[in-house]
């Protein structure tokens, strides 16, 4: 039987049906309209709906009628960021004010998550983007030129090929800025200027040299705690961010239905007739949350591993360990599914890892076994794997 | 116009299930009452001001205030032009006839009265004080009128039969009342509106009012008796003030959801604090239908439980007889109470509980904006107190839209004083972010919660945890302040002051008062009376008081063998009694000041196990059993977080001595020898992260290292693994790169029997061929050794000092100078009894059988020979007479 496809995972129509990840926009577009037209606070210029409308968009919860392709529908708004709500107003009141965001946490903490949603339901696209990266430079920030062009034709504007930076600015949208402390630091200062003076000068050009920001365009800029000191912005950046922090979810029950959610909705794009049991869910959340915070629900200390073990991780984990449970396994996703696709994301960098998720097996799981099957099967598949 | 907080519509957002009319209708009646209700919340600047505008209005002949009734007749002091505050009414209540059934159970013994303590701050902006203020300029009559809090304690009754509660217990012994305390809430929810709503007598009411804190006696008896302990927590934790009511009611849960209000705190400021009224009449109404709407959703038995209606019952007593008394009518008079109280049972015809007697004291005390704030772990406390006086003091002024921007020049002067860069920019910043948000939020005006989220947005940058913890530190700075109350001197002795010449009389130690003498008390704790001296002055010792001082170690000090003994010196001076006055602060009595400060330290180094270990010891010096076993839990939670060295091994040292003491008191326990194990365990792990440590630490590594090799080596603990200890070490000997822990790491071992003295020699042999650079090392490495040997040193000296007589040989000039400094540090390390023994073994090894000491000439050289040939003489002499 097929799926009963709710509001919000409608895809468009025509070729999207084929593409394998929609951007938010598209994805959330009946969403975006019906708070558009049942939004009567005033929304910034260029912005496609008041700042209220954009946090309710993002926390979800309200089910909202909206006349959708000449239909009237109730249109229930999902929720799309999990934690502590006051992270999103902050991150909203920021993109209205002069200065830029910051997202900044550990990675999988769902900053480039937030980032998307925050831009497709401001600007109606989340795909002004740039992604750092150590190649990154100042061209993919400002703009480059057609070469051709402008040795047959000299230097005009319509040989410059702006950056997303540039579209951003003159169509008064926003720009996200993917993992900018991976780029090296003159790179980053390229920033200053378009931050500060909101325009961007092109002094090839003898006439019509400067590109000046339309109201409505920020940036919303992404970086990972792991990557501090690497290329740490410079204090005339970091003065010209707001930097907003995102934290690891910490809460189980939260974690729980972020997993639940999220691997659902991932199962659902593969075509995938998994389904993920609680108790295996409960099980993997525990052990990501135990492992992650150095203490057990019992009170009993345990290592911590050096790589990040995010919510995002443990969906991850719960993604392969359907797939492994559909094409190689009985099809149903059990404790040893989920042990056997566990090893890989805790133990990454460093070996020493692997002796903290045997401390963790021996000291923990093993005597949560004696009571219960899953995490007796849990135990005995990880010191399997790990030998 | 200002909109209401309940409407149709609010409620029908909220999903709760209240008829607004009956809401209405209750707060119209009550509002027209011919007695006028001002309904209030403690620390409220809006509050106080509203107020002041309707005792301005209405001219009462008398005011009454939700106050202890107790301590009526401290009004004159609490309203003299000499008091500042913050100050709080200070009442306890000592059940000198154990009327309530507690001694020995809220007390150290059964023949010892318990004592019930409460304390009713006031700041200036208390409305309470206002209100007292206006009264005393105007000559008005004010009278406090609430439950004295000694009548809320539940008696303890020791067998099944008895009821949980005071109040049930009354409640039940009335028939008629039975069925009005169940379940139901009283008025407005619309289950119940059919039969009756808004008949008078069924108003529902309560609401914000002055909340006093209190603290019940620590308790010595370590009985788990679920009966006694029932109570203790039961009468520990007496509720006072009916916010927590309002809190619990359905009305403002389905509210603080729907608008998204993290804390009662920021949903007061939201729809009362901060928020502009059309009139004070408006204000009143708006407070009391809040107040009405969530007494209407809260149960009745919860009231009952938590001793409102007693309370109510009271205050409704103490108006009529006042009102009596002084033959006024109700319309002259003026009641300034918590909101929920407006709606009390009319209908209600109870009489009000019967006061126990015993000994009550009241006074008033001197208190600090710190203590009146929430971090204080005070729960009626105000969060921010001079955040909310800037607040009363800029609406004073006629400008209180300033209040954002003075407080974050506040936060952000403080910030900079804390090393922060921050410019105007930045307030800038955060004055256009707090405002931005606070629309978001749709409020009328920014609160304080905007302002903190603003001040970590756009000043933080990264995870406020730590990279804030400056930012967060400046903000506590500037929201809760440092002012300090001062009480009229027209009132005498504070009850610490009181506390401190009980104690010093009945422990016999007067005759150190007054003088300048220095007294010397030597104490064996074995004694009863040494027991509660020594108790008293760790006490006394710990609060800063400047009146004793301890010689010699520190009690405890196993390795001194005086565990029962202590030797103090007292001396007064007049620096005692102002040490006292500034003691009054954390609490109104020696024990319960010590008892402040210890819990304060406690949070402030819970994450050090050697710090918490330090401060276990101290609650056991000072007898403070509840803060034992509390001390005892937060050591065990630092033990496994802490991960440093040095830490745990003084962790460890400290529960040594405790074990010690403990076998002496016959009370050691399972908790003890675990946390022993783990600490060991840990600190034997640690060793390895310690093997590169800088030069300034390495001293404490080694004390902390010879302090572990104690431990392990007295073996009279089965459960701890020696080899753990020796194995870590040799792993940090091999690991380090450090000559003088190489040393330690390699002497202890050699202490330790694990490996021979020769392997020591061996090491400076090595160095002896090593090149020039590393052989200068030399030094280093034999002060390491001698930092941590003893014994092990005099039993390998043979071989040591062949070592170092290679090295000397093998060096040349330069080197041997660079070496010089360490290798006599590394000497004079040593017991001058084991230099002796080596330096005749040097003698020894280069022939001279006998190495006598050198003792300085005094003389000239020729009278020297002199001697010298005139002795060789008498030895002559000697031989030949065969002697």
């Amino acid at each position: 039987m097929a799926a009963k496809k709710d509001e919000k995972s409608q895809p468009v129509e025509g070729a999207d049906d084929e593409v394998l990840r929609q951007p938010s926009e598209i994805l959330y577009r009946n969403e975006i309209e019906a708070l558009k037209q049942n939004d009567s606070d005033p929304a910034p210029k260029h912005w496609h709906m008041s700042p209220r409308a954009v946090l309710a968009f993002v926390l979800g919860g309200k089910t909202l009628k909206a006349k959708i392709d000449g239909k009237t529908l109730d249109v229930p708004i999902s929720k799309k960021f999990y934690g502590d709500d006051t992270i999103v107003e902050r991150a909203i009141v920021t993109l209205a004010s002069e200065r830029a965001l910051l997202l900044v946490g550990e990675p999988g903490t769902g900053k480039s998550w937030l980032s998307e949603h925050l831009a497709a339901a401001i600007s109606g696209t989340s795909n002004l983007t740039v992604q750092g990266t150590a190649g990154t430079t100042e061209e993919h920030i400002k703009y480059s030129w057609n070469i051709a062009r402008v040795i047959a034709e000299g230097p005009n504007p319509t040989n410059l090929i702006p950056s997303p930076t540039m579209v951003a600015m003159k169509t008064g949208r926003l720009l996200r800025f993917e993992e900018i402390t991976r780029c090296l630091p003159d790179v980053q200062d390229s920033l200053v200027s378009i931050l500060s003076d909101k325009g961007i000068a092109i002094p090839e050009l003898p006439d019509a040299n400067m590109v000046w920001a339309k109201p409505g365009f920020n940036v919303i800029a992404t970086a990972n705690t792991r990557d501090q000191g690497v290329n740490e912005l410079s204090a005339a950046l970091k003065r010209r961010f707001n930097y907003i922090h995102i934290p690891v979810i910490t809460d189980h029950k939260t974690e729980v239905e972020i997993v639940q959610k999220r691997a659902g909705e991932l199962l659902q794009r593969y075509d995938m007739p998994v389904t993920l049991p609680p108790p295996i869910i409960e099980l993997l959340t525990t052990v990501f949350r135990e492992i992650r915070e150095g203490k057990t629900d019992d009170g009993v200390s345990v290592k911590k591993p050096s790589t990040t073990v995010s919510t995002a991780e443990a969906i991850s984990v719960a993604i392969d360990a359907a797939l492994y449970a559909r094409f190689f396994g009985g099809g149903e996703v059990g404790a040893r599914d989920i042990a056997r696709n566990l090893v890989g994301s805790i133990v990454k960098e460093d070996i020493n890892d692997l002796a903290v998720l045997k401390e963790y097996v021996v000291l923990v799981a093993k005597r949560r076994g004696e009571k219960d099957k899953n995490w007796r099967e849990f135990h005995d598949t990880v010191l399997a794997s790990i030998k | 116009m200002t909109p209401p907080v309940i409407s149709d519509k609010s409620l029908e957002k909220a999903g709760i299930n209240l008829d607004i009319d009956v809401v209405k209708a209750r707060v119209q009646q009550i509002l027209e009452d011919e007695l006028y209700w001002f309904p209030v919340r403690h620390h409220s600047p809006n509050v106080a001001l509203h107020l002041k505008q309707a005792i301005q209005d209405r001219k009462p002949k008398v005011i009454f205030i939700e106050g202890p009734s107790q301590a009526n007749d401290l009004i004159p002091f609490l309203t003299s032009r000499k008091t500042k505050p913050p100050v709080a009414i200070y009442t306890s209540f000592r059940d000198d006839g154990n009327v309530l059934n507690l001694a020995g159970i809220l007390s150290p013994a059964e023949d010892i009265p318990p004592v019930f303590p409460a304390w009713y701050p006031f700041l200036q902006y208390s409305p309470e004080f206002v209100a007292l203020q206006m009264a005393a300029d105007r000559g008005t009559k004010v009278f406090f009128i609430d439950l004295p809090h000694y009548a809320r304690i539940t008696p303890y009754v020791p067998e099944k039969a008895h009821v949980d509660g005071l109040s049930d217990d009354r409640e039940s012994e009335d028939g008629s009342r039975v069925n009005r305390d169940d379940d139901e809430s009283e008025v407005g929810a619309k289950a119940t509106s059919g039969d009756g709503a808004g008949a008078p007598g069924d108003s529902p009411v309560s609401g914000t009012e002055p909340e006093p804190s209190y603290s019940a006696p620590p308790n010595d008896n370590s009985s788990d008796d679920s009966d006694n302990e029932k109570a203790r927590k039961q009468n520990r934790n007496l509720e006072f003030g009916s916010e927590h009511l309002i809190i619990e009611s359905q009305f403002y849960q389905s509210l603080a959801s729907v608008a998204g209000y993290r804390s009662f705190d920021e949903a007061w400021d939201s729809l009362f604090e901060m928020r502009k009224f059309d009139s004070t009449e408006m204000y009143r109404q708006e407070i009391a239908a809040f107040c009405c709407a969530s007494r209407a959703t809260t149960r009745r038995s919860r009231m009952v439980s938590d001793g409102t209606i007693d309370r109510e019952r009271f205050m409704r007593k103490s108006i009529s007889t006042h009102l009596q008394e002084l033959g006024l009518k109700p319309s002259e008079a003026m009641v300034i109470c918590g909101g929920f109280h407006l709606f009390y049972d009319a209908e209600d015809k109870e009489s009000p509980p019967s006061i126990p007697q015993g000994t009550v004291y009241n006074t008033i005390v001197p208190y600090s904006y710190f203590q009146v704030s929430e971090l204080s772990g005070y729960a009626a406390g105000t969060r921010a107190p001079q955040f909310y006086q800037r607040v009363w003091d800029l609406s004073i002024a006629n400008r209180p839209e300033d209040i954002v921007v003075e407080h974050i020049v506040a936060v952000l002067t403080e910030a900079r004083k804390k090393g922060q860069i921050l410019s105007s920019a930045d307030a800038i910043a955060v004055s256009q972010h707090t405002d931005m948000l606070s629309r978001l939020r749709g409020r009328a005006m920014p609160v304080l919660d905007d302002l903190h989220d603003a001040l970590i947005t756009c000043c933080c940058k990264g995870d406020p945890k730590e990279e804030g913890l400056a930012l967060l530190r400046a903000i506590d700075a500037a929201d809760i302040g440092s002012s300090i109350g001062k009480v009229t001197p027209d009132l005498g002795q504070l009850p610490v002051v009181k506390d401190f010449y009980q104690n010093m009389e009945a422990l016999e130690l007067n005759e150190v008062l007054g003088k300048e003498k220095r007294l010397k008390l030597d104490i064996d704790k074995r004694d009863p009376l040494g027991e509660r001296r020594s108790v008293f002055l760790h006490r006394l010792r710990f609060s800063e008081v400047p009146l004793c001082a301890m010689s010699g170690p520190p009690s405890g000090d196993f390795s001194t063998g005086k565990i029962f003994r202590e030797e103090w010196h007292l001396k007064w001076s007049p620096a005692v009694e102002a040490a006292l006055i500034d003691l009054n602060l954390y609490g109104d009595s020696i024990e319960s000041a010590a008892v402040s400060k210890l819990r304060k330290l406690l949070k402030a180094d819970e994450r050090s196990a050697g710090k918490t270990s330090r401060h276990l010891l101290r609650a056991i010096d000072m007898d403070l059993p509840d803060l034992v076993k509390a001390t005892e839990e937060l050591l065990s939670q630092s033990i496994d977080n802490d991960v440093r060295f040095v830490s745990l091994a003084q962790a460890l040292t400290a529960l040594m001595v405790i074990d010690r003491y403990f076998v002496y008191r016959n009370s050691r326990h399972g908790v003890l020898d675990e946390l022993i194990v783990r600490c060991y365990d840990r600190s034997c792990f640690a060793i390895l992260d310690v093997v590169a440590v800088p030069e300034s630490d390495q001293e404490e590594v080694v004390a902390a290292l010879v302090a572990l090799a104690e431990v392990a080596q007295q073996g009279d603990k089965q459960s701890l693994d020696r080899n753990l200890f020796t194995e870590h070490v040799r792993g940090a000997a091999a690991a380090t790169t450090v000559p003088f822990l190489k040393g330690a790491f390699l002497g202890v071992l050699s202490e330790l029997r694990d490996i021979d003295p020769v392997e020591l020699a061996n090491e400076v042999s090595a160095l002896a061929k090593a090149p020039p650079d590393v052989m200068v090392t030399a030094g280093d490495f034999l002060d390491g050794v001698m930092a941590v040997s003893r014994t092990s040193i005099i039993l390998g000296a043979q071989s040591l000092i062949a070592a170092i007589d290679e090295l000397l040989r093998a060096c040349q000039w330069n080197p041997f100078l660079v070496m010089l400094p360490k290798m006599r540090a590394a000497f004079e390390r040593m017991h001058i009894s084991h230099r002796d023994s080596l330096a005749t073994r040097v003698a020894q090894m280069y022939g001279l059988e006998e190495g006598g000491s050198i003792a300085e000439l005094n003389i000239s050289t020729s009278a020297a020979v002199t001697v010298a040939r005139i002795d060789k003489q008498v030895a002559d002499i000697m031989k030949d007479w065969n002697l």
